[in-house]
């Protein structure tokens, strides 16, 4: 089957064969080619440096990437606020270390690792992030991968934007070219940047099977969306995708091996939302969609078909800041047509579904303090071709809990070192109620989903 | 009588107690607060530190435009405001008719009570 493993978040998914010189210049030249093909910008330093605010105004807990009412306005305003004044650099740079440690040795030993207790440098990302012009804003990341041991282009989101009073209110107008579907959206509910933030890179995220829109496209793909924000309060975006040509994908850092295959040309991506800003409380509540075919393989005909709806929403209580709750939810319901795989015995059911919920809660004390609890399930229809190996009775569902305690030191107006120095120490649980299909002897060799819970504590640094 | 008499000496106690004092050190609290929920993340009321807007400090009697490092619009410069507790009133209570194309991005505070607080908080800071 093909399973698709949910986006690692804040971080980059580096799935190249490896980093040679080769490959570096030919990602900074990609970079400066994708840039130079536009005339001329979430959590990173150079944002605050362009617009005079500290972390703290764009993100809860005054760190990436959850955002702020403000944080949001400054995505959809395309990265270009700013103080006025000139001078500023849009880079930015990343590093996230950590240890890693599940309830059970691995079932496998990583090629870069021990079977269990990693101490890891995840990963350490450099960004172009920020203005480049009066209306248009980059944030695109490259990834250095330190458990894959690869360097490749990570999340990628340029803008161009235009503002304008429609029926005597401010209106924006923008389009997005970036290379994940949602890694563009500006509300927290979205899963591209949904909770958790970071995780492991040893654990075993949330299940094998995920929906086509929670991931697996991340880089694979490029795409343009036009999108609207009225009078603060609607937000409407479509927009479409492209699969990468294999030697673009290896180019950029991102190998052959894991080619999703080819989209079909009919890819039509849509979001609608209604957002306030009450300045001591806001939310956003919305629909979207994603709706697609897939080519497994290029070379032989046939393909499967994925339709994707949504619907997501998000509260936070910001009061005065000294005490920020927040939470978000969405549920993605996804109908599959696996023509493909169906001819190919490699799944029972011609059609079949997949469905995810994503909540979850935080709170954050003084900005520094936070605590967020999150709870995921993954529920589809029972195939046992598609979900055989690694999975228990023909099925896919996963469910579990994660909670997470962490520490942002700095961040604020009169913070040591701002706005250059950020840092987040945290501690992460993962607890798992079913795994793959099962909550015992999932992979039919022992093994049950509490075997998976996994600790991960983490220092996530930027500059 | 006993009590009847209780409310008055509740009330001599309180302001024996001070109690006058703290209902304007409450309205200045409740102005600070107002401070952090609505303008903090453009403003700051340290001297000197100007972030998106300028800094608030010493902010009433101030000329318009007048903080060195800090950027303005052109009407903004332009208006001749002197930054007078009513002026800052008709400002924040909406900036769009006060300084019309003005940059603050900023759909003003309704609030009459809460608009107090704030001024009662700014005339503080010097």
């Amino acid at each position: 089957m093909r399973s698709f493993e949910p986006p690692r978040r804040g971080a980059a998914c580096a799935l190249s064969l490896g980093a040679s010189l080769r490959q570096l210049r030919t990602l900074a030249l990609g970079l400066v080619g994708l840039l130079a093909g536009l005339p001329s910008a979430h959590a990173v330093p150079s944002f605050a440096r362009q617009t005079g605010q500290e972390c703290a105004a764009c993100h809860v807990g005054a760190y990436g990437p959850q955002l702020t009412p403000y944080g949001v306005k400054f995505k959809i305003g395309g990265y270009t606020d700013s103080d006025g004044k000139g001078g500023k650099v849009p880079i930015s740079a990343m590093i996230v270390a950590s240890f890693n440690q599940t309830a059970k040795n691995l079932p496998e030993k990583p090629e870069h690792g021990s079977v269990n207790r990693n101490l890891a440098m995840d990963e350490a990302s450099l960004f172009l992030a920020g203005k480049l012009s009066d209306k248009i804003g980059a944030f695109i990341q490259a990834t250095y991968d330190g458990v894959g041991r690869t360097t490749a282009l990570d999340q990628a989101d340029i803008r161009a934007v235009h503002t304008t009073e429609i029926a005597g209110k401010e209106t924006t107008f923008g389009l997005s070219f970036h290379n994940n579907p949602g890694v563009q959206d500006p509300f927290n509910s979205m899963t591209v940047w949904g909770f958790p933030y970071t995780s492991s890179a040893f654990g075993f995220g949330m299940g094998d099977a995920a929906t086509i829109i929670n991931g697996a496209l991340e880089q694979r793909v490029t795409g343009l969306s036009a999108y609207t924000f009225w009078n603060d309060l609607v937000y409407a975006e479509v927009g479409t995708y492209r699969s990468l040509p294999v030697t673009m994908q290896s180019r950029l850092g991102l190998g052959k091996a894991d080619d999703i295959g080819r989209l079909g040309s009919g890819t039509a991506y849509w979001r609608l939302a209604l957002f306030q800003d009450f300045k001591k409380q806001a939310f956003n509540v919305g629909v979207f969609g994603l709706n697609t075919s897939l080519q497994p393989d290029r070379s032989v005909p046939g393909s499967n078909r994925y339709n994707d709806l949504g619907f997501d929403a998000s509260y936070q209580f910001l009061g005065t800041r000294e005490h920020v709750f927040t939470a978000n939810g969405s549920y993605i319901r996804e109908r599959q047509t696996r023509n493909q795989m169906f001819a190919n015995g490699e799944a029972d059911n011609q059609k079949g579904r997949l469905n995810e919920m994503r909540v979850g809660a935080s709170y954050h004390f003084l900005q520094t303090w936070g605590a967020t609890v999150g709870r995921f399930t993954t529920r589809g229809s029972r195939d046992a071709s598609l979900y055989s190996e690694g999975y228990a009775n023909g099925s896919p569902n996963t469910s579990g809990y994660i909670f997470q305690a962490d520490w942002t030191p700095w961040g604020k107006e009169s913070s040591w070192g701002a706005p250059w120095a950020n840092l987040r120490l945290g501690a992460q649980y993962t607890m798992y109620t079913k795994y793959n299909g099962a909550k015992s002897n999932y992979d039919g060799e022992g093994r049950d989903a509490k075997d998976n819970n996994t600790l991960f504590i983490f220092a996530w640094t930027s500059f | 009588m006993k009590l009847r008499s209780l409310p008055f000496g509740l009330l001599l106690l309180y302001m024996l107690s001070g109690g006058g004092h703290r209902a304007q050190a409450a309205d200045l609290e409740r102005g600070r607060d107002v401070f952090a929920t609505e303008c903090a993340e453009c403003h700051s009321v340290r001297e000197g530190k100007n972030k998106k807007g300028p800094t608030l400090f010493a902010i009433v009697g101030r000329k318009a435009g007048a903080v060195a490092d800090a950027t303005y619009s052109d009407p903004l410069k332009a208006s001749g405001i002197t930054w007078t507790p009513e002026r800052i009133d008709a400002y924040v209570s909406n900036p769009r008719k006060a300084v019309p194309g003005g940059k603050m991005k900023y759909d003003g505070l309704a609030s009459g009570t809460e608009r107090a607080d704030l001024l009662a908080y700014l005339a503080t800071l010097k």
